[in-house]
Formats: C-alpha cells, structure tokens, sequence
C-alpha cells in the first residue's frame, strides 16, 4: 500500500472526510450498494459468475490470471462508478492502537456500529461489532437488517474505542476500508473465514487485504509458555516448539493483528514495526 | 479427485416454498469452512431489479468443502446434494 509522504494512508484525514464523500456522490453510491451488499459475492461480473469460481483459482496458469483480474478490481483507484461491484475495495489489518487514533483523530461523527455484513451472510448471524463513519452513518440508518437490536447504535468517539477494544480482545481481527477509494468509512472487527475480505487473502492468496504494518515479537524472558498465545492467533502463526519450550512466531504468516497481546498473562507479546525486518520489508 | 459439486434444491429451500433461509441458517453455521453464503435474490436476468425481501443460501467456495457431509444431514428440508457423494452408497453423514 503506498503512504506517500503523509506516512499511513489510513491516518490521512482527508479521506475520511464528507467532502470526499459529496466530491464523489457517495451516499446514493453507498447506498445502492448496501441495499444489496450480501449479493456481490455472487453477482455477475463482466459475464463470470464468482460462484464456483475458486476452483479456477487453483488451476496453475489460468488460475493466476483470474486472480489477478479480481485483484486489478479491487485495487482500482478510478473514481467509483458500478455499485454492484467491489471495486476500490480495499483495507488493511490494523491493531487496537492504530484503530484507537482513527477513532479520535480521523472519523467524521456520526459514528455508528452496525451489524457486520460478513458475519450475516457467511452464519446468518447478526453481530454488532462493525463500526462506520462520515456518510455511511446516514446511509445505514435506512437499512434495517443492519441496525443492532440490543448494543447501542450511534456511539460517541470514547464509546467507539471501548468497543473495539473488546472486540479486540475477543481475538476480532481489526480491520479498515476504503470502500469505495479513496474514502475510508469501515473499521471492522473481522474473524477469518466469516469475513469476506480476509478470505479470499487467506484461502486463495488474493490480495484483498493487506497485512499490517507491524509484526509480533516474543519477549521470551517474561514468557511461561502457557500456550495462550498458540490458540488465540487467528492466522495461526504461533506454535509452541517443544525443543525451544517457548512459542514460536511464524513471521511470514503473522498479520500483525496483534490479539495475541490479550491472550497474554504476562504481556510478553509486543509489536514491532514490520521493516525492522529486512526480508519482510515491504510486503504487506 | 473430483470436483466437489454441492447442489442445493430451491424447490425445498428458499422462495420456490416460502422457506426464508435467513430463519434457518442451520447450514450456514455447520459448514466449518463457511462455503455457503446468504444473499438476496437476483432477478432472472442480469438487469432484473432485485427483490431484497426474497433471500436464498449458494454455495460460494465449492472448492473448499471437506464433504464432511454435515449440510446434508442438518438440512431440515434435505435440500442440499453433495457430489461426489460423501459415502460411497450416497447416503449422508448422519
């Protein structure tokens, strides 16, 4: 993901921003697409139906093209036009701190948490724990389905933190949007395979999500190797080596969610700046 | 190996018998891969509006299917058919 001089591309305000938003048209955009968000994944695109279609992602040379055709999609950066499509949708796996200083210093009130989409469709189970700003607040207060029966719905900004901190320390993986580039209006709490970006990244290899831009360390003298960490990962990229007797951290599967850190009794999990490690610099 | 196909019959389940899917969701929840996915219908063409009120369970990841055969067996309509079957005389898991 490029940053560009400002540094996080999810810490530049301005695209959360509602002139963004009027400059593009997107609350008659955001809400055609929400009306029937649980659709794309089975609709059409350019003739192809995406049902069925992971078995082509498997083959050895055409399954690589296909792949790339979804992920040019995903990453468009064109100024968004087809509301049925996933286009500009794409996010980043972020931990609670980054989301924290999203939630005081970037989203535009309202802030609202709706009912996650992913975990609707994937378990038909309705869960509050997606969070929204700027415009798509306006927009999900007409679609029902969305709005949570019992959590609060319209959160102040400490209100906001608090619940994702608890999402977090349920092993939700935190998670942001540009949906559609270049606006940025979602900060989920996402379990793999239920959510719908994280997915097609984990079982197929498609870029749909990047990984964050930290890695998890072990500070092995704090640690008691009680295995807490080995269960809670969502990716599973700890293991406890009976050899070593301590957990070992997979840095090529870690995501840098950093969820691990809650399972931790005694905080011997901490994050580190993903480039401090040369072989892993710049991937994301 | 072949190719898994899981079909699900929607004249047993979904708008063809006034069945909502979005009361059941048994199958949804069994699959422990999470193939299937629950989404409003689409007209019968391609630019038919949608009918957001009609909603029907498709098995999105086909590819991934452990044909554990736990749909099949949890179906309270038995609209869901795994191929190839998962016991070699086609009965279901359970």
């Amino acid at each position: 993901m490029e940053h560009g001089a400002g540094g996080k591309w999810y810490l530049n305000a301005e695209h959360y921003s509602n002139e963004i938003a009027e400059k593009y048209n997107l609350r008659e955009f955001l809400l055609e697409q929400y009306t029937n968000f649980e659709q794309m994944s089975v609709r059409k695109v350019n003739g192809l139906s995406p049902v069925g279609m992971d078995h082509t992602f498997q083959m050895p040379i055409i399954g690589r093209l296909v792949k790339r055709v979804a992920e040019r999609m995903l990453h468009s950066q064109k100024p968004p036009v087809n509301p049925f499509r996933p286009e500009g949708h794409i996010g980043q796996v972020i931990p609670m701190e980054d989301a924290e200083a999203i939630l005081q210093h970037c989203a535009c009130e309202p802030i609202i948490e709706k009912n996650c989409m992913c975990r609707y469709m994937t378990r038909g189970v309705k869960e509050a724990c997606c969070i929204n700003f700027g415009v798509m607040s306006e927009i999900i207060d007409k679609l029902p389905r969305f709005i949570p029966e019992s959590e609060k719905y319209h959160l102040t900004r400490e209100e906001a933190v608090a619940r994702f901190r608890e999402h977090n320390a349920k092993g939700y993986i935190g998670t942001i949007w540009y949906g559609p580039y270049p606006y940025i209006n979602n900060l989920c709490s996402c379990e793999s395979p239920e959510c719908a970006g994280l997915r097609p990244r984990v079982d197929f290899g498609i870029m749909s999500i990047y990984k964050s831009e930290y890695l998890v360390e072990l500070e092995e003298s704090h640690c008691m190797a009680c295995g807490a960490c080995v269960t809670k990962c969502p990716f599973g990229a700890i293991r406890m080596d009976k050899v070593l007797e301590r957990p070992v951290i997979d840095l090529e599967r870690c995501y840098g969610c950093g969820v691990c850190r809650h399972a931790c009794p005694t905080g011997a999990l901490y994050l580190v700046p993903r480039d401090r490690f040369p072989a892993l610099a710049g991937t994301r | 190996m072949r190719r898994t196909r899981i079909r699900i019959d929607y004249k047993l389940c979904g708008d063809g018998v006034g069945i909502d899917p979005r009361e059941c969701g048994l199958c949804l929840r069994v699959c422990q891969p999470a193939v299937f996915l629950l989404h409003q219908t689409q007209g019968a063409k391609e630019d038919d509006p949608y009918d957001p009120q009609i909603w029907r369970v498709t098995p999105l990841w086909p590819s991934l299917c452990t044909r554990c055969g736990e749909c099949e067996a949890v179906c309270p309509a038995g609209a869901i058919k795994v191929s190839p079957p998962v016991r070699p005389d086609g009965s279901a898991a359970k």
